[in-house]
């Protein structure tokens, strides 16, 4: 039994890394752009379509249609911001999320339509290691690692860079930023895509790992959701931190009762941290 | 420098101010004064681009910005210090003044403008890599004006720099405000110390309900019997 | 003349079987009136501000006790629609003081409803055993009769759900008329001015909950019995939560009318496209439905009906 839990736990860290990647995705846009993207997880489902067509369909080499996937979403983020969320903007946040709502179905039935309802894969061989009783997926564990990477890259960005620099202080102070030169909607743009990049990654991360299907993102918006109120809404930290909380406490869980019971723990959690403290683990305190 | 002609500006349906006019000239330091509401603070935002105004026209060194954006006023030479000190709280004080030399004109001036501010404000200097939310009032109020010049301006606009600081600080910051004067900058300051203030300036506003009241340079404005009154405690 | 219009609409709405439609044509429209049946129901607590996401809790909950005690015990549907209403009453009502009492309001409430429709839903899939998991069941073939609201023609039904949205259109304009309107209101403009006042927050809040849920079940057993066939992914979860309430805002949620113009619309047009493309493209009618709504989102916060009224307004104050 105990070998059970190991494994659960040892995949719950590894699932934990990635999903810290779509915690920062959705932190950074909504510390910057003050939006919740509804529909991040579907972004992350259209990259995987892109990799599967790539390399399922066209038999790419898989870091090829990586590298594609992450230019395709890079730029679909930018085009998100343009075309959607400039002009959401001045709506009042319950009309925000319900406009980028409509982009789950948008995103779902697109998926749907082109690349029909069943499970897409791509076949990669990965090898599975084994360090004493622990079973160890290659793919989990290179996501692992290319995660911290990733999010390592992304904290020098933001703390070495001009750029960078400029986007903590519109995310702390707009008009303050704005009055310094800064132009808000250049910002928003590269912090759109810039998220949509990262998209991208995991897609590629993920592909060796899940098949993907019109619904897959479902899941995971739910997931980087739960992830960034437990660690507090816009807090890059928090979210960290959060998604290896979760990513550990739902890989338990599923292991110990069903993938169904995981999630609705994983939801109960979401439930009770919003109604006893919504501003999650690191979260300025804030009026609701 | 600075022409503000007849200029509307609202809140809303609510208006603030009244066919303005006003100016400000090269290396000049012009005081606005009168009581709160008056629509002081109103008129900078409305320069810097923060709320435009709907009618009227303000130029700035001979150009239009009244229908110009924020961040493309700055890059015109013209910066606004808001009221209360605002810095980015979860920055430090370096990230700060880096900030400050953001736009493209102003990077490479970056490190001699760095020791200039740091000359003017040592005290900055010495908490560089404090967090800017850790500093106390006074020194986030220098932090904001030294951020400003960071951008290399022309001219700076000040609102009420000396807002919720204790007396021996309105001070020291009067002492700096007289000392960017004397580099050469053009400063439009709204102030409540009028005492303090008129000092410094060559000229002089007193802004009433959304219009100009009374205006002079610094010797007639401090004999007008009103300001002298109200305002001096004359 | 604005009365004499609908007393018109209504009696062609009655009427309209005894003109020979097809069977296909009433059942859009049959499905017209119990969408907006429940549209309605969501809009009694989105035209106050309690935007709800999870509305699909309600659904499941009371399609799934009035079918499956339906399934196995051979009750009728009536009764259990008023189990099923009850316990989605309870589930309002514990959901309700958690929320109320803890001032969770607005695109708060609307994420915590969103996971606990999701929550019946993966609840609904994890008791496979008596629900079918994710593919559901079907309810028991019986002979027709109103006992078991069981028919074999179409035109039973469409009178049924006719009767239902009026009797959902009739409680509106009571709600209206009700003390509790005007509290909601002022309570949805500026809850702590409202609190200052001594108006009940939590109380009222929780009443219009509680018959937002209970109405909301009803319609779920209303369309269950329709369709004869219950799964948890149309019936509960994220899906039919968003659908539900983007019928209401489309159509404008904060009118009488509002819901059901914006179910009407989206059902022709789903129903349009389904017809014109096939079913592999169905995807292409929904991704139409999301797009304009986004774009509704974004231009017309006040919904169609909201809109066009505040328009015409607009028309009758230059003249």
């Amino acid at each position: 039994m105990s070998i059970l839990i190991m494994n659960a736990l040892v995949n719950g860290i590894l699932l934990g890394g990635v999903l810290a990647l779509l915690a920062f995705g959705m932190n950074l846009i909504f510390g910057v752009v003050k939006v919740i993207h509804m529909a991040y997880g579907q972004s992350v489902m259209l990259g995987m379509y892109v990799i599967y067509t790539l390399s399922g369909i066209y038999n790419l080499p898989l870091l090829v249609s990586a590298a594609a996937a992450i230019v395709v979403m890079t730029v679909f983020g930018a085009l998100l911001q343009v075309v959607v969320i400039q002009r959401l903007l001045q709506a009042n946040r319950l009309n925000q999320l319900l406009a980028l709502a409509g982009l789950i179905i948008v995103f779902e039935n697109f998926a749907q339509v082109v690349w029909g309802a069943d499970l897409r894969g791509i076949q990669v061989f990965m090898p599975v290691l084994s360090v004493g009783n622990v079973f160890i997926k290659t793919s989990n564990l290179v996501a692992f690692v290319g995660a911290l990477v990733v999010l390592g890259l992304l904290h020098f960005f933001l703390q070495k860079t001009y750029l960078g620099l400029a986007i903590r202080a519109i995310a702390q102070d707009l008009r303050g930023a704005w009055l310094m030169g800064i132009s808000p909607r250049t910002i928003y743009l590269v912090t759109l895509a810039v998220g949509g990049g990262l998209t991208g990654v995991i897609a590629a991360f993920f592909s060796p790992i899940y098949s993907v299907h019109p619904h897959f993102g479902g899941s995971f918006t739910m997931m980087a959701f739960i992830i960034v109120v437990l660690g507090g809404m816009g807090n890059l930290l928090g979210g960290f931190i959060g998604a290896f909380v979760i990513g550990i406490v739902t890989s338990l869980a599923a292991v110990l009762t069903s993938t169904e019971i995981a999630e609705i723990i994983a939801l109960v959690i979401f439930i009770g941290v919003v109604m006893v403290r919504p501003q999650g683990l690191l979260g300025a305190k804030q009026q609701r | 420098m600075l022409e503000v002609e007849d200029i509307n500006v609202y809140y809303g349906e609510f208006q603030a101010l009244f066919g303005l006019s006003m100016s400000v000239g090269e290396q000049e330091t012009v005081i606005t004064v009168g009581p709160n509401g008056a629509g002081k603070s109103t008129l900078l935002k409305a320069i810097s681009g923060l709320r435009p105004a709907k009618a009227g026209r303000i130029s700035f060194l001979g150009q239009a910005i009244d229908r110009l954006q924020p961040h493309r006023i700055v890059d015109l030479g013209l910066v606004y210090v808001r009221e209360s000190g605002q810095v980015f709280p979860q920055l430090t004080v370096l990230e700060n003044l880096k900030i400050g030399s953001y736009l493209r004109r102003a990077r490479p001036g970056f490190k001699r403008a760095l020791e200039e501010v740091y000359g003017l404000f040592p005290r900055l200097k010495e908490r560089r890599d404090q967090v800017a939310d850790t500093l106390s009032g006074g020194e986030r109020q220098m932090l904001a004006i030294a951020r400003s010049l960071m951008s290399q301006p022309k001219m700076i606009l000040l609102d009420e720099p000396s807002g919720g600081l204790a007396p021996l600080i309105v001070t020291l910051l009067f002492e700096f405000v007289a000392q960017i004067k004397a580099q050469g900058y053009s400063i439009l300051m709204v102030e409540q110390n009028v005492k303090k203030a008129l000092k410094l300036c060559d000229r002089a506003y007193l802004l009433e309900s959304g219009r100009v009241r009374l205006e002079g340079d610094r010797e007639s404005f401090s004999r007008e019997e009103y300001i002298r009154q109200a305002y001096l405690g004359i | 003349m604005k009365r004499a219009v609908i007393v018109l609409i209504f009696g062609l709405i009655a009427v309209f079987p005894a003109l020979g439609p097809s069977s296909y044509v009433l059942h859009i429209a049959t499905l017209i009136f119990i969408w907006s049946f429940i549209a309605t129901a969501w809009s009694y607590m989105g035209r106050f501000g309690l935007v709800s996401l999870g509305h699909g809790a309600f659904l499941g909950l009371g399609a799934y006790t009035a079918g499956l005690l339906f399934n196995s015990l051979g009750l009728t549907p009536w009764l259990g629609m008023i189990l099923g209403a009850l316990l989605a009453v309870g589930l309002a009502l514990i959901i309700g003081l958690a929320c109320f009492r803890f001032g969770v309001i607005g695109d708060y409430f609307a994420l915590l409803t969103l996971a606990l429709g999701e929550i019946v839903a993966l609840l609904l899939v994890a008791f496979r055993e008596y629900t079918g998991g994710s593919l559901g069941f079907t309810l028991k073939r019986v002979e027709p009769s109103l006992l078991y609201l069981h028919f074999d023609d179409k035109v039973h039904f469409y009178y049924l759900a006719l009767a239902f949205l009026g009797a959902a259109l009739a409680l509106w304009k009571l709600i209206d008329r009700s003390r509790m309107q005007k509290a909601l209101r002022a309570i949805g403009e500026d809850e702590v001015a409202a609190s200052t006042l001594g108006i009940p927050i939590v109380r009222y809040k929780l009443y219009i909950t509680m018959v937002s849920a209970f109405a909301t079940a009803i319609g779920g057993v209303l369309y269950a019995q329709y369709v004869t066939y219950l799964n948890p992914h149309t019936l509960a979860g994220v899906a039919p939560s968003l659908d539900i309430a983007f019928k209401a805002i489309l159509g404008g949620m904060f009118h009488l009318w509002g819901p059901s113009i914006g179910t009407a619309l989206i059902v022709v047009l789903e129903e349009y496209i389904r017809v014109v493309y096939g079913t592999r493209f169905v995807g292409i009618s929904q991704i139409a439905y999301g797009v304009a709504l986004v774009v509704l989102i974004m231009f017309l916060p006040k919904g169609i009906y909201g809109s066009l009224e505040g328009y015409f307004r607009k028309l009758r104050r230059r003249s």
